[in-house]
């Protein structure tokens, strides 16, 4: 078993695998844009304390140096727009972090840093603009200094968006371009030349940057959602995992149970291979044949299974059970034991297939039923002489007794005849036992044959009516059938329906109060016909009901006159029926008493 | 049917109480002559003294049981011909199948009525051809 889960686990990673693979081709263009963005905006702010730290220092260098001269007033007035811009970068900052929805609201906070941007660019510009051309030459070239440093260190400030950089660029570079192109020194109108080209050179190193940024993020996404898929499939790996291995403990949980059910079993259990051969036997199989596990594993088993055929005709079977792949059950075979003793065994032989439809082994149980046998046969022998050695002594006394009742030895005292009438009675009712046990015997034992033949109905039905009516008188209850017997023909055992009528009139004539009447109907339907007859008795007890049909059933009626019966006749009679294709059943009767009815297939 | 009504019957039968009870039986209600014979060895020829219309034998009886002196009676010319009655307190259908196929006319279960045998055998002697 450990095997086979190893190989579930080998082909779950190997299909881990291949989803994987066909993940990985779009996991780039599968980045979220809208992530990436969110990024950007993050890196942007991210670096807004740096670049507001830096331009205040700057700034702060700036006034101290530019501060003498005649523009005193200006160069305040630029630091104050500095202090306020600042905070407006401060505010900027503060509100962004403490947004909650800096996710779906990226483009707004990178619209609101392209304008700080834009505004911290300016002033810088204004500064070109306003204190290039009102300064002595050093201050100019520490200006020149300064705004270059501004524009180029705006390069890693700004430049995972680029556009945002050309903005924050430009608006310094232009107005100090125009001063210097408007100086009127040739040297500075070159150098109004070479500002705008180094502006553009940063805003395409800004750009590259930007595409780097933007590359990099989305990697960064795509890696990111790898690693979830990952995840999630570890996951279910794991979980898998546990459920494989809670499996496994199951099933090694149920095998040592069947291994013990199949140790402690009083019946004889092989494995056998498809080829016939051993693999496996339990201690009841040793003691069946006496030979040990040790003799007989790896051994051709089917020798021993089928001893009394010839090899040849013990492979055939062999090969068509295996072929069928369909199970045998209560195959009856005589097996020899080591020591030679015969034995009848009942086998079942159930083929193991695989999910291939392919044989992997036969399971073949079996159990001696020697003794079962053995015993089955005394019974009936048991029966059978019972039957004969009481039906003798019955014979004489009935018929003693019948002839005495006769009259044909002449006239006997009243009270004599009395008693021997209840002797001849009792003697009919025991011989009635008799019979009826035999035939629950019989039947139980598959013993009773029945010999069909068409029959018409009406005929039958009549004849029981006659054959009845010395019994019905003793209860001074009519037979009677009710209308017209219609002509219909069934495919039964004359005597054995004869049986069934005969009980269903003495139980209904039994049950009928003086004088009343026992009634017998005929209905066709379509494929069956139905016999009712109906008592107008005091109805079945509903505690009885429920086993009417069983054997030695009879109701309580403690209350009332003793009816005399077996208690076996409705089993027989309802088993009798069903082999005859038909069944048995009762209702109650509007206005008191019971119908009791049979149903049998018509015969065309 | 035969032209002469029923009237001198053979009883082979080992059972002394029963043979009573079918002697007083054929005679009283029946009115026949009935020769009752005890030993199944002895059968053939005293049958074939008492000349009877109908033989009834039982089924099973110490010596020889019924079906065997049934055939034996086959292979004897003066009882060859007597119609035999079966009387049995235990035979599957498939034996009185046999027994019909061998010639028996007919077979009367036990235990009988006393008071209907004669009855029966008079059936019986009356669908012969």
């Amino acid at each position: 078993m450990a095997g086979r889960v190893s190989l579930l686990m080998d082909t779950t990673s190997a299909a881990a695998a291949q989803i994987s693979l066909t993940e990985k081709a779009g996991a780039i263009q599968s980045a979220d844009p809208r992530r990436v963005l969110a990024d950007r905006v993050e890196q942007l702010y991210s670096q807004l304390p740096l670049g507001i730290a830096a331009t205040l220092i700057v700034s702060a260098i700036a006034t101290v140096e530019l501060r003498a001269g005649r523009f005193v007033e200006v160069v305040l007035f630029w630091a104050g727009l500095v202090v306020l811009l600042t905070l407006a970068r401060i505010a900027l900052y503060w509100g962004y972090r403490k947004s909650v929805n800096k996710f779906d609201e990226a483009a707004q906070w990178l619209r609101w840093l392209a304008i700080s941007a834009l505004a911290n660019g300016a002033t810088w510009g204004f500064a070109g603009a306003v204190f290039f051309p009102s300064h002595a030459d050093e201050q100019q070239v520490f200006l020149a200094f300064l705004l270059s440093g501004m524009v180029a260190g705006g390069v890693p400030m700004y430049a995972v968006s680029w556009p945002i950089y050309a903005l924050y660029a430009a608006s310094i570079a232009f107005p100090f371009t125009y001063v210097l192109a408007t100086f009127g020194n040739r040297l500075f109108a070159e150098l109004a030349v070479l500002v705008p080209a180094y502006l553009a050179v940063n805003v395409g190193i800004a750009y590259r940057l930007n595409q780097v940024f933007d590359s990099g993020y989305r990697l960064r996404h795509a890696y990111g959602k790898l690693t979830d898929d990952y995840t999630a499939l570890n996951q279910r790996l794991e979980q898998q995992l546990v459920e494989l291995e809670e499996a496994r403990r199951q099933v090694e949980a149920s095998g040592r149970k069947l291994a013990l059910f199949a140790e402690r079993s009083p019946i004889a259990v092989f494995e056998f291979d498809p080829e016939g051969r051993v693999l496996n036997m339990n201690p009841a199989a040793e003691t069946l044949f006496g030979f040990s596990s040790r003799e007989m594993i790896g051994r051709p088993g089917t020798d021993t299974l089928f001893p009394s055929d010839a090899a040849d005709e013990s492979r055939e079977r062999w090969r068509s059970l295996i072929q069928s792949r369909e199970p045998v059950f209560g195959l009856r075979l005589t097996n020899t034991r080591r020591d030679s003793a015969e034995i009848v065994c009942e086998w079942s032989l159930t083929p193991l297939v695989n999910p291939e439809n392919r044989v992997i082994s036969v399971i073949v149980q079996g159990r001696d039923i020697t003794q079962q046998l053995e015993a089955e046969r005394m019974k009936q022998e048991f029966t059978s002489t019972l039957s004969h050695e009481l039906r003798t002594p019955l014979t004489s006394i009935i018929g003693s007794l019948q002839l005495i009742n006769s009259g044909v030895l002449g006239d006997v005292d009243k009270d004599v005849l009395e008693l021997t009438s209840i002797a001849e009675r009792n003697g009919q009712r025991l011989l009635d036992l008799i019979n009826d046990i035999l035939d629950v015997e019989k039947i139980e034992s598959g013993k009773l044959t029945l010999f069909p033949e068409a029959l018409e109905l009406g005929e039958l039905i009549a004849e029981s009516l006659i054959l009845n009516r010395g019994f019905a008188d003793r209860f001074k209850v009519r037979l009677a059938t009710v209308g017209d017997l219609p002509a219909v023909n069934v495919n039964a055992d004359r005597k054995r329906l004869l049986q069934v009528m005969t009980n269903l009139l003495s139980n209904a004539a039994k049950f009928s109060p003086e004088g009343a009447a026992v009634e017998v109907t005929i209905e066709t339907t379509d494929g069956n016909v139905r016999v009712g007859v109906s008592d107008s008795g005091p109805g079945i007890p509903e505690s009885f009901r429920s086993r009417i049909f069983g054997r030695f059933a009879q109701a309580d009626m403690s209350h009332a006159r003793p009816k005399g019966g077996t208690g076996l006749g409705l089993a027989i009679c309802k088993r009798l029926l069903e082999m005859m294709g038909g069944k048995i059943g009762y209702s109650d009767r509007q206005g008191g008493g019971t119908t009791f009815w049979f149903e049998l297939p018509r015969h065309s | 049917m035969p032209a002469q009504p029923l009237n001198r019957i053979c009883y082979v039968e080992d059972d002394e109480d029963i043979q009573r009870i079918v002697r007083i039986s054929l005679e009283k209600v029946g009115k026949m002559t009935v020769e009752v014979i005890s030993d199944p060895l002895l059968a053939i020829e005293r049958i074939a003294a008492f000349k009877p219309e109908l033989v009834m034998l039982d089924w099973m009886m110490p010596g020889m049981d019924g079906p065997t002196l049934f055939r034996k009676m086959r292979e004897t010319p003066e009882v060859r011909d007597l119609p035999v009655v079966f009387i049995t307190a235990k035979a599957s259908p498939r034996e009185l199948d046999e027994l019909r196929t061998l010639g028996a006319v007919g077979t009367i279960s036990k235990p009988f009525s006393p008071k209907d045998l004669p009855g029966q055998l008079r059936a019986i002697w009356s669908s012969l051809p």
